[in-house]
């Protein structure tokens, strides 16, 4: 992916930047509002990364003045302001996705490859059938199958395992799981998240001789064919 | 001085004083003119009107009739006055003046203004002296033939004492109310712009004050509840919410370098061991510096969420929420963990009506509640989400356990940031989460307890409440 960093704080870029180029895609970088809404419009990025306080244009100035050139490039807002109403600003202007400072390093990661993935999928066709290795869902029946056997889940379970498939190959962490599917925005301080997957866990792999759904130390958790 | 002229209050006041004196000063000659000057016009023309008929008497009548008339209305008693002067011979020949004023010998053939003498007489006609009157009169020469030798002076005037001295006061009492009118209104002007300057001033002071590093200082409210009470009472709300959020501020500062000191240091001294070792227990250490950098994380975001929610900042909207359902959403999060915990998760409800607040705040408290319980109610067997509706139109949301619970004297400590209990110590946890429930509470106009979940003087259990007001009461 070719993804655009606009962050005025010159070691968080650097770090950001550097963590980027090393899980494989190319970063530009901006330090200031104005660089980065002139290298937005210059460039063919897949995915824009923008502080919300900049210097010379603010991120929610940048983002809803490229939104109004028509540039429909997933954004991820970062802010050190996490409240409701400033989620609420961001996404207005056209972000894509909200992340608090400070934040670990693979939620960000997690976050832009789910932006970046979304815009691959495109809305040429919604899918509503999703599959890895022989586990299929079928988001409108609302069936699950491995190896074509069915599996029951509860209706909460169902949508952890549809946001994983729909994010298949991707890390998705916790904190976006409890974002995405219970709408939550705080971090419980117990494993709550940990026990819903290892309950999924054992219902669509725990029979089968390849684990499909597998926990990433340190970031969260992917369901992928890899070996 | 020179302050109170330069106040706007006076300027408005000068300005009022000097259109209020052009305002009086015009009514005032309106009045004069319409007044005075019309009786003025009117004894004129009585005056041409009378010379008028003297003038027809004589050439009509001739001299002898023309002296009977003057000497029969110079008889009458009212304010006219005649003389009927001969010429040359300058003897008069009738009338009621004794002598010819001076000022009728330069006059002319116009009106002219005199003084005269005359008796004064008491209530039953006797003479008690002199007095000084004003008189207006005008002079005219009669000449029975222009070839005539002899003419005929005649005088004709009238008293206008009265009038005069009514004028003369009239003018007078004018200038008097004009010139208290613009007096007083100065007066006043001063006096209003003292006054607030005063209250300005006792603004000003406090704002200086506060400047001045002491912020606990707050503007004098009179209790007239006027527009500057008014000002003063809102400056003041602002200046408690400044002061709180000042103080919140400070609060989280010391919190923070009181909590983010002892992880860091931890950190320093484990990097500085790791230099020393070896491959592997650099790794472990780099690990557990990780963990601690995380921890810290957590306790920092906790902070600013905590500060947020106090300073009333970051609530989102308040709506009507239905805690039943934010607690049946809170059980199925929370079920698996409890139940892997070796807890069972209840929910019990009693019909209870929403309340305004914030669902994702709510949710936030019912989790850290949660969170408690699953960490420190240590051989528990049940975590039970009660809400019902509470006497004073309030609805309670708790959460029992029956794990030690908390001595009753160290309840309101754990409350406050940071407190843990020592029994705690070694369990993971910042010391926030009650803190937080706290601060929801708060933000939500309600008020957080600790009790005991049950009777057994064995195992107390804990009970946290959140009372929060119900959305009809507003």
């Amino acid at each position: 992916m070719r993804i655009l960093v606009v962050e005025d704080d010159h070691e968080a870029a650097a770090h950001v930047s550097k963590g980027l180029r090393e899980a494989g895609h190319v970063v530009d970088h901006a330090l200031d509002g104005e660089v980065g809404f002139n290298m937005a419009g210059a460039g063919d990025y897949d995915a824009y990364v923008i502080d919300r306080m900049l210097p010379k244009m603010d991120g929610v100035t940048l983002l809803s003045r490229r939104r109004a050139d028509g540039d429909e490039t997933p954004a991820l807002f970062l802010s050190a302001l996490g409240e409701v109403d400033d989620r609420v600003k961001g996404f207005k202007a056209g972000g894509d996705d909200y992340l608090v400072k400070p934040y670990a390093f693979p939620e960000l990661l997690a976050r832009v490859e789910a932006l970046g993935r979304r815009r691959t999928q495109a809305p040429a066709a919604v899918t509503t059938r999703y599959a890895v290795a022989d586990l299929e869902i079928d988001v409108i029946t609302r069936t699950v199958r491995r190896a074509g056997k069915k599996i029951d889940l509860q209706p909460r379970e169902f949508r952890l395992l549809e946001y994983l498939m729909r994010h298949a190959g991707q890390v998705v962490t916790r904190t976006m799981l409890l974002e995405n599917v219970w709408e939550y925005h705080f971090d419980p301080q117990t494993n709550v998240i940990d026990v819903h997957i290892s309950r999924l866990r054992s219902k669509i792999d725990k029979d089968f001789d390849k684990p499909l759904l597998k926990t990433i130390r340190g970031a969260g958790y992917t369901i992928d064919d890899a070996e | 001085m020179l302050r109170l002229l330069r106040t706007t209050t006076f300027r408005f006041t000068i300005v009022y004083v000097v259109v209020f004196a052009v305002a009086v000063a015009l009514l005032g000659y309106l009045f004069y003119q319409s007044t005075f000057g019309e009786v003025s016009k009117q004894t004129d023309a009585i005056l041409d009107q009378e010379i008028q008929v003297l003038a027809e008497v004589f050439s009509g009548e001739g001299a002898g009739v023309l002296r009977r008339v003057v000497r029969e209305r110079a008889a009458w008693r009212d304010d006219g006055l005649y003389m009927l002067i001969g010429a040359p011979s300058g003897a008069v020949l009738s009338g009621n003046l004794s002598a010819l004023p001076p000022e009728a010998l330069s006059a002319g053939e116009g009106f002219f203004n005199f003084t005269f003498e005359r008796p004064r007489l008491d209530a039953a006609g006797r003479e008690i002296g002199t007095e000084t009157r004003e008189a207006r009169g005008k002079i005219r020469r009669f000449k029975a033939s222009p070839e005539s030798e002899t003419s005929f002076l005649v005088f004709v005037a009238r008293d206008i004492s009265t009038r005069e001295s009514l004028r003369k006061r009239s003018q007078s009492l004018m200038t008097r109310i004009g010139a208290a009118t613009i007096g007083l209104g100065i007066i006043m002007g001063l006096i209003f712009s003292r006054t607030l300057l005063m209250r300005v001033d006792s603004v000003n002071r406090t704002a200086r004050a506060i400047r001045g590093g002491d912020l606990s200082k707050r503007i004098a409210v009179t209790g007239v509840n006027d527009e500057i009470d008014n000002l003063a009472v809102n400056l003041n709300a602002m200046l408690d919410q400044i002061e709180r959020l000042m103080g919140g501020m400070r609060e989280v500062s010391d919190n923070i370098a009181h909590d983010l000191r002892s992880p860091l240091n931890r950190i320093r001294g484990r990097l500085n061991e790791a230099l020393k070792a070896g491959p592997s227990e650099k790794e472990e250490a780099l690990r557990a510096t990780l963990e601690d950098a995380e921890g810290m994380i957590t306790t920092f975001n906790a902070l600013l969420s905590i500060a947020r929610i106090e300073s009333g900042e970051g609530a989102g909207q308040m709506e009507a929420v239905d805690l039943v359902a934010i607690a049946q959403e809170m059980v199925e999060l929370y079920e698996p963990a409890a139940q892997d915990a070796g807890f069972v998760l209840q929910l019990k409800t009693a019909p209870a009506p929403p309340v305004r607040g914030s669902r994702a705040l709510i949710s936030q408290a019912l989790a850290n509640l949660l969170d408690n319980a699953l960490k420190y109610a240590v051989g528990g067997t049940t975590i039970r989400i009660d809400i019902r509706k509470g006497s004073d139109n309030r609805v309670l949301l708790s959460v029992l356990d029956d794990g030690p619970g908390v001595p009753e004297n160290e309840r309101d400590s754990v409350l406050k940031r940071f407190v843990r209990l020592e029994q705690s110590r070694t369990t993971p946890g910042s010391g926030l989460g009650l803190s937080l429930v706290s601060a929801i509470a708060r933000a939500h106009r309600g008020s957080i307890s600790l009790g005991d979940s049950s009777s057994n003087p064995e195992r107390r259990g804990l009970k946290v409440t959140i009372a929060v007001p119900s959305f009809d009461r507003g």
